[in-house]
């Protein structure tokens, strides 16, 4: 090992240090609501074919239990989760240790008490009723005020940088740091405390929706994949130089293709349609993105054998290309007008929250715990579960509501079907997606359990840090 | 890319452009839409919501109805809509002017809830649409059977009958969602709020000016100038 190589690893190592507590501290918190919030979804979606489940109260109703999930999925393990990835992946990118982590705690504290609030005043009846919104009003500062520090930690360690070059996954983590916050308080703002009037709120919100998931999961997903992909391959990204062109271009779409989910609804026809306009010039980053990592892996998918990290994330740009794909198709007016207001339509959010962020989420803290703890995952069949289950789910679930979406959606169109007919026809479904949800569910299970093991302070092995395989060196590219 | 300030600049200006273009020219747009006056009754439309109508559109919001049910119509060829029966015509903007929140929704689990005041309006007097309301958020199987809706039974209470007078709203059940011998099934005032506003939804009354702009154009006869 060369002295230069030393020298990083050793640098790396105190990155690490400085950054592991906050990171244990919101991914721990992440896992709760994993948990949690999949048992939600699970509750709910059992409700869906056997009505009677659970007692008939109003904290149980599927109304406010199915938000109440979304939420804890979203903003508990979603955020959480991106917090905890994401700085870390500044710190090391930006070569400079993340500095005074205590505020981090504070900020962690406020922002799961925030949530917890949140999601018990959905399931006490304080909810709004706007999607990804539904949260009572009186938990928003508290989450804005958490999230100033985390988001503030993370530009000031970007800007503090000791690095010349600005890496493709900085952008992506620099750029959500800023939009959530932005989208958040005009959505905020525009819906409760200065409301617009009528059908104007729901293009708020539609705006807010696609936001969240485009300008927010969507950009810490790539920013994992085009940092653990050249990592671990130790091999540079493939037309590197194509990737700005892609940021900005995925990034300046997005943010025009709200409208897409307004299609037929009873608002002016230009909105829907600049969403639509919007969704095609996807295309173009999409196909750049794909280029990109694709590129990367192409000739080593073998490799794939070797890291579970690598087939998380493969797993995740899958996912990406699918999501991708049917939020294409959703904005064109043939197709909308059969897969609006189904499953289908469900699909696209659930794609790009849990097949392409989620995933993405689980290959970069294969990655990222080893290092920080200093010690190896305590079961490897554990990790072998953790992949299969999510694999399973996935492809069950997205096969499932595919394909039941679509039949939903002919059914809905045709006014001579009754409605009962078309419930009836969907209880099988209901029930596969209720067999997904339980399979992803035990891989969560799985996962938690290593992820106690390897952070609890007795019980597992401790590794020399020498022995985590050092990633071969990267040539530099001069951009 | 190198510069830290262009990335900043950047990503202000996408988000700034996207509110600017999408939301503001929105409400520009639709931000001081009113009631329009019919020119032969001389009515403002739509009509605002009676008090417990609104009372209601809380508690619509606070059980998540929105999570199973649109309260939007597509228009006329354009999906089945009108033909089953959801609504007469497409909904307008101008429609949901009188809510203070809006429920357009995003699934269809349950059938589309914008007109469903006027639907069984054809049929049964109103004091009977009530009562079909009640049974259903009771004992939803009991009116539409194969249904996957929840029960709302917390929103009556069933209580004992003797040693006071009968309550007229008391549900009138048979067979097994029947009330318990001696006791009766009435709905709380949560109930009767949100059956009022279940009720208020329907926009019957077509408005002349968007009737025009929505109809789809004549095609020019053949030979015709």
């Amino acid at each position: 090992m060369t002295s230069t190589a030393n020298n990083d690893r050793t640098e790396q190592m105190e990155i690490d240090a400085s950054a592991k507590w906050p990171v244990l501290v919101f991914f721990g918190a992440a896992l709760f609501w994993l948990l949690l919030g999949g048992a939600l979804q699970l509750v709910a979606a059992i409700q869906l074919h056997t009505p009677e489940f659970l007692p008939q109260s109003a904290w149980f109703t599927y109304g406010r239990i199915a938000p109440a999930a979304q939420n804890a999925l979203v903003y508990g393990w979603g955020m959480n989760a991106a917090f905890a990835f994401g700085l870390w992946l500044m710190a090391r990118l930006s070569a400079t240790t993340l500095r005074h982590g205590g505020w981090l705690f504070v900020a962690a504290k406020f922002w799961n008490i925030g949530i917890a609030l949140g999601v018990l005043g959905i399931l006490g009846g304080y909810s709004t009723s706007f999607a990804l919104l539904e949260m009572p009003r009186f938990v928003t500062l508290i989450l804005l005020a958490a999230y100033a520090l985390i988001g503030a930690w993370g530009i000031t360690t970007f800007s503090i940088r000791n690095t010349e070059n600005v890496f493709a996954s900085q952008w992506y983590l620099f750029g959500a740091a800023f939009w959530f916050p932005w989208l958040y308080s005009i959505a905020q703002v525009m819906l409760f405390r200065a409301p617009v009037r009528g059908v104007l709120q729901p293009v708020v919100n539609a705006w807010y929706v696609h936001g969240l998931y485009g300008l927010w999961f969507i950009p810490v997903a790539l920013a994992a994949a085009y940092y653990l992909l050249p990592k671990i391959l130790g091999k540079p990204i493939g037309n590197y130089y194509l990737a700005p062109l892609a940021f900005w271009w995925l990034a300046g779409t997005t943010a025009f293709a709200g409208g897409s989910r307004l299609i037929g609804a009873p608002v002016p026809v230009w909105i829907p349609t600049l969403g639509a306009v919007a969704n095609f010039l996807l295309v173009v980053p999409v196909v750049i993105i794909a280029l990109n990592l694709f590129g990367t892996l192409s000739g080593r998918y073998r490799a794939l054998g070797g890291s579970v990290t690598l087939r998380f994330i493969f797993l995740s740009m899958l996912g990406f290309l699918f999501a991708s794909l049917l939020n294409f198709a959703l904005s064109m007016r043939g197709f909308a007008q059969i897969a609006q207001f189904t499953l289908l339509a469900g699909l696209r959010d659930w794609l790009i929250l849990y097949a392409c962020f989620s995933t993405a989420m689980f290959g970069a803290a294969y990655f990222m715990l080893p290092r920080l703890t200093e010690r190896e995952w305590r079961s490897p069949a554990l990790v072998k579960a953790h992949f299969a289950a999510t694999v399973l789910g996935v492809l069950l679930l997205t096969a499932g509501l595919a394909y039941a979406g679509w039949q939903q959606g002919r059914m809905l169109n045709d006014a001579s079907v009754a409605f009962n007919e078309i419930t009836k026809s969907l209880i099988f479904w209901f029930t596969l997606q209720s067999v997904g949800l339980m399979l992803l569910l035990v891989g969560h299970l799985a996962f938690v359990i290593n992820f106690v093991w390897i952070v609890s302070p007795f019980g597992s092995a401790t590794t020399a840090s020498a022995q985590i395989r050092n990633p071969p060196d990267l040539e530099i590219v001069k951009a | 890319m190198k510069n830290g300030l262009a990335l900043l600049a950047g990503v202000f200006a996408i988000l700034g452009l996207s509110w600017a273009g999408l939301l503001l020219t929105a409400q520009r747009q639709l931000g001081s839409l009113n009631q329009a006056k019919d020119p032969v009754d001389e009515t403002l439309y739509p009509q605002p919501l009676a008090g417990i109508a609104d009372e209601g559109r809380m508690v619509y919001q606070d059980l998540g109805c929105v999570s199973c049910h649109t309260q939007q119509v597509r228009r006329e060829g354009y999906g089945a809509d009108v033909g089953r029966k959801w609504g007469q015509r497409g909904s307008y903007a101008r429609d949901y002017i009188r809510e203070k929140t809006v429920f357009i929704g995003q699934t269809r689990l349950g059938p589309d809830l914008r007109n469903v005041g006027a639907r069984l309006g054809d049929a049964a007097k109103p004091a009977e649409y009530e009562d079909w309301f009640y049974k259903l958020l009771y004992a939803p199987q009991s009116m539409a059977p194969g249904t996957n809706m929840p029960a709302y039974t917390f929103l009556f209470d069933v209580h004992p009958t003797a040693g006071r007078q009968p309550t007229d709203k008391a549900l009138q059940l048979t067979g097994k969602y029947a009330a318990p011998t001696g006791y009766e099934i009435v709905p709380t005032a949560r109930a009767r709020e949100l059956v009022a506003y279940l009720q208020s939804l329907k926009d019957t009354y077509d408005y002349p000016l968007e009737h025009n702009l929505n109809e789809t154009a004549e095609k020019p006869k053949e030979g015709g100038h």
